[in-house]
């Protein structure tokens, strides 16, 4: 399959570096990606990988240290001011807390309408008409729970008027950042469905970031995995998740807890934790704990190869070769 | 057949609250054998937490009613007095909270944090309890162990925390360990190491295993048997394989099908339960789960079903309308 369509991002080398010469953590080391038009791009990896941080970079809430953003073809990075906040309301973000998220003191109404009156794109009855919609899409019924505050919402609802707020200014992209991780199951399937919904009517392209693999490969078309503030595999998600060519996407697999006594016990736990940004391994990040590694591994910094249309990995020895 | 560690009987907890009393727990029956690990499974919410630390004998002092029974090796739980209670607490049973980083205090050093118990409950002296202290770091799998007594909590990962939460309460040697979320919180190359870590100790000491949690996944592999909660009940009880493949409640299948699968293609619908959790403060007399089953007659919402034996031994469900069996009809 060659790819025709347009990517909405494109991300080239984006760095994101903490602190100065001796305290320096690169939290983002070189990452680069594209995301397509109307699909979603999930973003896995273990605490303190950096995902949060290059969806943060990509709204500019963190500067970017280096590197380029492209959004519809013109690069956020450059972008200050006036053009910037314009930009951003092509993006939007939903976060992990969804309580603390909302202002606990203002009304539902309010919260959802604050950036239409920002930027004064509708107003009047228009703007209340749309307010209406935005809160019945998401399944909050306006006319009950419109004038009631954020503080009065379990979890799972204020998650659903964070959503209705980010699509108010209808964005092109939308930035989830581990949304779903504070609810408990039968919620978190409730929003993941409700995403799912929204996502073909307003025609929305998504940046899924989580740490919970089910849940990604549940809403993604393509996944990136990432390790030690690099992307160590990219790929269409049933293919990765079927054939892993990162050693460090097959461990993390097999850590995952399937939901069914019948699931093989996984033979081979990763030992060890990831070592600290502060001074990542030379060559390969994820060398210290692989156990394929080699000299060469430690001398040599493993580029993106394609294994297979779409599907990169950054590994001098990758798994699944034979599938080329 | 081995005797039981733990029976609980009708156990209740009712906090009195100012909406009225709220039923936490309410009439939970379970027993657990000798080196048994059993799972506790619930939304938040449920009384999966509140029901492990009433077996526990932890909580506040005031405001809050406990009835029934929960009898550890044979001691009375209920009605203790906090003196007697501290009997127990460490050499018959043992609790690894779910917040590593606040279960440990953040200015002593940990091996002094391990020490505390061995003195204090076994009486041991400086040495002999830096020398055990050390010798449990190492069971726990922390790395240079003699170097790592002297550390602060905030020096460690929060895995390694965890470790040293674990060493903590194996300190006194406890016969029960209840473990409330142990791996909430943590990464998934980490919980799979820790959840490793519980069942090779739970081995090698001999001990049985309470696993409170909300995942599924958790439990799937690491139990031989499940309690199921809702609303402060027991609503499904059984073998782990039971429970996954044939349960008969409602609301277990649809916290099943609820859960994503990593085997499950990507873009597969997920089966949702309307509705939320019911308020504990207003309970109806029916089933609590009536509000959102897909099979709710009148009968559900007007009387509560009672726990009733499903075909295999030890499987029981809180049903009026349980979903059609499943045994024998296909998989083994």
């Amino acid at each position: 399959m060659t790819d025709t369509r347009q990517p909405l991002l494109r991300v080239t080398d984006l760095t994101v570096t903490f602190g100065h010469h001796h305290h320096a953590v690169s939290a983002v080391a070189g990452v680069s990606f594209e995301i397509f038009e109307g699909e979603t791009l999930g973003l896995v990896g273990e605490s303190g990988c950096g995902k949060s941080t290059t969806g943060k970079a990509l709204m500019r809430i963190v500067e970017p240290t280096s590197g380029t953003i492209e959004l519809g073809g013109v690069d956020v990075t450059k972008q200050r001011g006036r053009a910037l906040r314009n930009a951003r309301t092509h993006m939007q973000m939903i976060f992990q807390d969804p309580i603390s998220s909302l202002n606990p003191r203002r009304r539902v109404k309010d919260i959802v309408a604050e950036p239409l009156d920002c930027w004064k794109t509708v107003e009047g009855a228009e703007r209340d008409s749309l307010i209406n919609d935005l809160l019945s899409k998401v399944g909050i019924d306006p006319q009950v729970y419109g004038n009631r505050y954020a503080r009065q919402f379990s979890g799972g609802q204020c998650q659903r008027i964070s959503i209705a707020r980010s699509l108010a200014m209808r964005p092109k992209l939308l930035i989830c950042d581990e949304m779903v991780s504070a609810l408990d199951v039968s919620v978190q399937a409730q929003i993941l469905n409700l995403l799912e919904d929204l996502k073909a009517e307003y025609g929305l392209t998504l940046l899924f970031i989580a740490h919970d693999l089910a849940v990604v490969k549940n809403v993604s078309d393509r996944v990136a995995v990432m390790y030690l503030g690099k992307i160590c595999e990219i790929g269409p998600a049933d293919a990765l998740y079927d054939a892993p060519a990162h050693p460090y996407t097959k461990f993390l697999l097999g850590a995952a807890l399937e939901a069914d006594p019948d699931s093989p016990m996984h033979s081979q736990v990763l030992e060890g934790e990831p070592p600290s940004p502060m001074n990542p391994p030379s060559g390969c990040r994820f060398r210290t704990r692989c156990p394929n590694a080699t000299e060469r591994c430690a001398n040599e910094e493993p580029l993106p190869q394609e294994l297979a249309p779409g599907h990169l990995v950054a590994c001098h020895y990758p798994l699944s070769i034979s599938r080329k | 057949m081995s005797e039981k560690l733990l029976i609980v009987q009708d156990l209740s907890t009712t906090f009195a609250t100012a909406g009225g009393p709220l039923p936490a727990v309410a009439g939970v029956s379970f027993d657990l054998e000798q080196n048994e690990t059993l799972g506790i499974v619930g939304e938040s919410g449920s009384g999966k937490t509140v029901l492990s630390r009433t077996i526990m004998g932890l909580q506040p002092r005031t405001n809050v009613t406990v009835t029934g029974s929960a009898s550890i090796n044979g001691f009375e739980v209920v009605g203790a007095s906090e003196k007697a209670k501290r009997e127990i607490w460490g050499t018959e049973v043992a609790m690894v909270f779910q917040d590593p980083m606040t279960s440990l205090n953040p200015v002593m050093r940990i091996g002094k944090q391990i020490d505390e118990a061995l003195r204090v409950r076994l009486g041991m002296d400086r040495a002999a309890a830096k020398t055990r202290a050390i010798e449990l770091l190492e069971l726990v799998g922390i790395p240079s162990p003699v170097q790592r007594y002297d550390a602060f909590p905030g020096q460690l990962s929060g895995g390694m925390r965890q470790r040293v939460v674990i060493a903590t309460a194996l300190a006194c040697s406890p016969k029960l360990l209840m473990a409330d979320e142990p791996t909430t919180g943590l990464d998934v190359t980490i919980q799979a190491q820790i959840l490793n870590l519980l069942d090779e100790l739970k081995e090698r000491l001999k001990m049985s295993v309470i696993l409170v949690t909300h995942d599924l996944g958790v439990v799937a592999t690491r139990t031989s048997r499940i309690v199921v909660m809702y609303a402060g009940r027991i609503v499904e009880t059984g073998n782990t394989r039971d429970v996954f493949y044939h349960h008969r409640m409602p609301y277990t299948r649809a916290l099943l099908e609820s859960s994503p699968k990593v085997s499950n293609l990507s873009h597969t619908r997920l089966t949702t339960i309307p509705g939320r959790p019911p308020n504990l403060l207003n309970l109806a007399d029916g089933c609590s789960f009536a509000p959102r089953c897909a099979y709710a007659t009148d009968q559900c919402h007007l009387v509560r079903p009672p726990l009733q034996a499903a075909d295999a031994p030890g499987h029981s469900f809180a049903c009026w309308n349980p979903l059609p069996t499943t045994r024998g009809a296909s998989s083994s």
